[in-house]
């Protein structure tokens, strides 16, 4: 056997993160005025809001709120949602893996090409998303009178829904992952291959852990966005009560009608989810900088 | 394993990265890949791995052509410059990780795979480290646990690109003798890539030199130091002073001063003398038009070496000397004197289609 080397304790490497600075130390009246005025100006603009939701939700008692949640329309809604985002997130995370994985680890021409499209729901508004589709599928559209003639409901049936809310919320992982994946770079994944691992191997044993925080990370936003999106939904949906409405539509069509506490009553269901999300997202970046 | 490079030339995009290289290592040899950054080193190693594909060319493992054969099927232990540990796994799963993922029929068991990765850690003195994470461990932890990971797998040839580049001097010499002692140990052809002329000449069997995507020579450290092919591999391999002049009667005659060349006894042309800064003698006295007159401009004491800058008086060139200390001392010596200097061991190259 080769000796052993000799060696002696070597100190591991430390890197700096937090902003700890002896500089950038403000004067505690600085300091303070500004974390007062931060406060105040979310209490005005998030919380204040926020509360009056659950006010206005409860303000005609408990059965009438329970009794807006379980109307069948609203029951109809959720679970609409829910259907949306379950079959939405999961494709998205697909695409935005692979994705990803393309613009990372790969060269090819088009890659700004692709980059660039990737966003592209970031920058058209909504409504237009939903008007594509509209125009694509509906009854005067491009594919309407094959689709008519085929018996393929596309544009006011849930089919349209989930076109709309995927292209909407298709940026949210690819955007989460691309910056991580190029940080982290190739050399991981060369040395599994060199190791004798193959393609599928490397990707379960040693990507997917890589970027697990942010792709979960991802998800969140992706899904948040999902339960949320009005814009695009409210045009291909139809507003058909029972069956088209997702939850944001809902409380739109009980807030025309005057129905306040409904309204509220559904909205508040969504805040929750989204205070739950928030909660879930400060988690996983927590853990996150752990890693 | 033998080794068989066979007219590779490799491009990315407009830049040439190796133009037709060809070079045959012997089973067992430990190989140096010297040259400056952009020499196509790396480039060379990572196609000897399959991590890159070649243009043109053929490699041979053992006389079987592996071109197109995938890196995974290679049995090529690869040391990354910057480790590429995965950083999620602790350093036993690092290790372990080659053997782990055989397919069912070759893998072995849990056992065998623990007891494995428990001799290489030793061998590499970490196996108090086992359970920690890369990001908990010292650059040259970091550098062992890499090496471990590519031995295990039992490779048939260990390539390493630059294994001590981001180390500090003193773990940098270590673990260069340490590398050596493991390939007498182990005889698996290695092959590493080095920017350091003195990691090549200390630690290699032979050392390829290259430049601009061409091998300059190949030969043994001795060889190449004593007997550079080139004035790219001169230079390249240490210090040197230059002196300019035209070959005449087996002399480099520059004015009144010259050099003896007598192996350009019959060559009359424009020619290029390079001599180390160890082959410059300091006389005090002028005795002959073989020295040059030149100013002290500076005296660095380096531990046992003393390094001398002058001027000369001529031209105003600047030359280099190193000299051992007692020599120094003998010699009596201060900045700004007049000394004159005497350059044994001239290497003249004639200028053809090269320029300095």
């Amino acid at each position: 056997m080769t000796k052993p080397l000799e060696v002696k304790q070597e100190v591991p490497v430390v890197t700096r993160t937090t902003s700890n600075s002896y500089s950038l130390k403000e004067s505690a009246t600085v300091k303070w005025s500004l974390i007062t005025i931060s406060f105040l100006y979310i209490s005005l603009f998030l919380i204040l809001p926020l509360i009056s939701i659950f006010v206005t939700a409860f303000e005609k008692g408990w059965e009438t709120y329970v009794a807006s949640i379980v109307h069948p329309d609203a029951l109809a809604a959720i679970k609409l949602t829910i259907t949306v985002a379950l079959i939405v997130v999961p494709l998205n995370a697909i695409f935005g893996i692979v994705a990803a994985w393309l613009i990372t680890k790969f060269s090819f021409k088009g890659k700004n090409l692709l980059i660039t499209l990737i966003d592209l729901p970031f920058a058209v508004s909504p409504v237009i998303a939903g008007l594509i589709f509209i125009l694509l599928f509906g009854a005067q559209g491009l594919f309407g009178e094959w689709l008519f003639e085929h018996d393929i409901k596309i544009v006011f049936a849930l089919p349209g829904i989930i076109l709309a809310t995927l292209f909407v919320t298709f940026p949210f992982i690819a955007r989460e992952l691309i910056p991580l994946m190029q940080t982290q770079g190739v050399t991981e994944e060369e040395a599994s291959i060199s190791l004798g691992a193959s393609g599928l191997k490397t990707f379960l044993y040693v990507t997917l852990p890589n970027i697990k925080w942010g792709l979960l990370y991802g998800l969140i936003l992706c899904n948040a966005r999902a339960i949320g999106e009005f814009g695009a939904v409210s045009v291909v949906s139809g507003h058909i009560r029972g069956l088209t409405n997702t939850m944001p539509l809902h409380i739109e069509i009980l807030y025309n009608e005057y129905q306040f506490t409904a309204a509220f009553a559904v909205a508040s269901i969504m805040s929750v989810l989204a205070i739950i999300t928030i909660i879930i997202k400060n988690i996983v970046s927590w853990k996150a900088k752990d890693v | 394993m033998s080794i068989q490079v066979k007219n590779v030339s490799k491009s990315f995009g407009s830049f040439q990265a190796l133009k037709d290289i060809s070079v045959d290592i012997e089973s067992g040899e430990l190989i140096a890949l010297l040259g400056p950054s952009g020499s196509g080193k790396t480039t060379l190693l990572r196609i000897l791995a399959g991590l890159e594909g070649l243009d043109e060319g053929a490699i041979y493992f053992d006389g079987e052509n592996i071109t197109n054969v995938s890196p995974k099927e290679r049995k090529v232990g690869f040391v990354f410059q910057h480790y590429a540990l995965f950083r999620h796994m602790t350093v036993f799963e690092n290790v372990a990780y080659g053997l782990k993922v055989r397919p069912r029929k070759t893998r072995p068991s849990k056992q065998e795979i623990a007891k494995k990765v428990n001799e290489l850690l030793e061998l590499v003195k970490l196996q108090n480290f086992q359970d920690r994470y890369p990001s908990q461990l010292s650059g040259g932890q970091r550098q062992r646990v890499a090496l471990a990971r590519a031995l295990a797998v039992e490779p048939k040839v260990l390539l390493l690109d630059e294994p001590f580049g981001a180390l500090d001097a003193k773990v940098r010499k270590e673990l260069r003798r340490w590398l050596r002692q493991l390939h007498n140990e182990f005889h698996v052809t290695s092959i590493f890539v080095t920017h350091d002329q003195e990691e090549a000449l200390d630690v290699a069997d032979r050392i390829i030199v290259m430049n601009n995507g061409k091998i300059e020579q190949i030969g043994t450290p001795d060889e190449v130091y004593e007997n550079p092919k080139s004035p790219f591999v001169y230079d390249f391999l240490g210090n040197v002073n230059i002196f300019r002049g035209r070959l005449q009667n087996g002399k480099l005659r520059q004015g009144q001063f010259e050099i003896s060349a007598p192996n350009y006894l019959d060559s009359h042309d424009e020619a290029v003398g390079y001599v180390r800064p160890h082959d410059i003698q300091i006389e005090k006295e002028k005795v002959d038009n073989e020295t040059v007159a030149a100013k002290i401009t500076f005296i660095h004491i380096v531990g046992p070496t003393v390094q001398i800058e002058l001027k000369r008086e001529d031209n105003g060139e600047f030359l280099e000397a190193e000299l051992t200390k007692e020599h120094y001392k003998n010699l009596e010596i201060q900045k700004g004197d007049i000394v004159y200097v005497r350059p044994k061991q001239l290497k003249v190259f004639i200028p053809e289609d090269f320029s300095i």
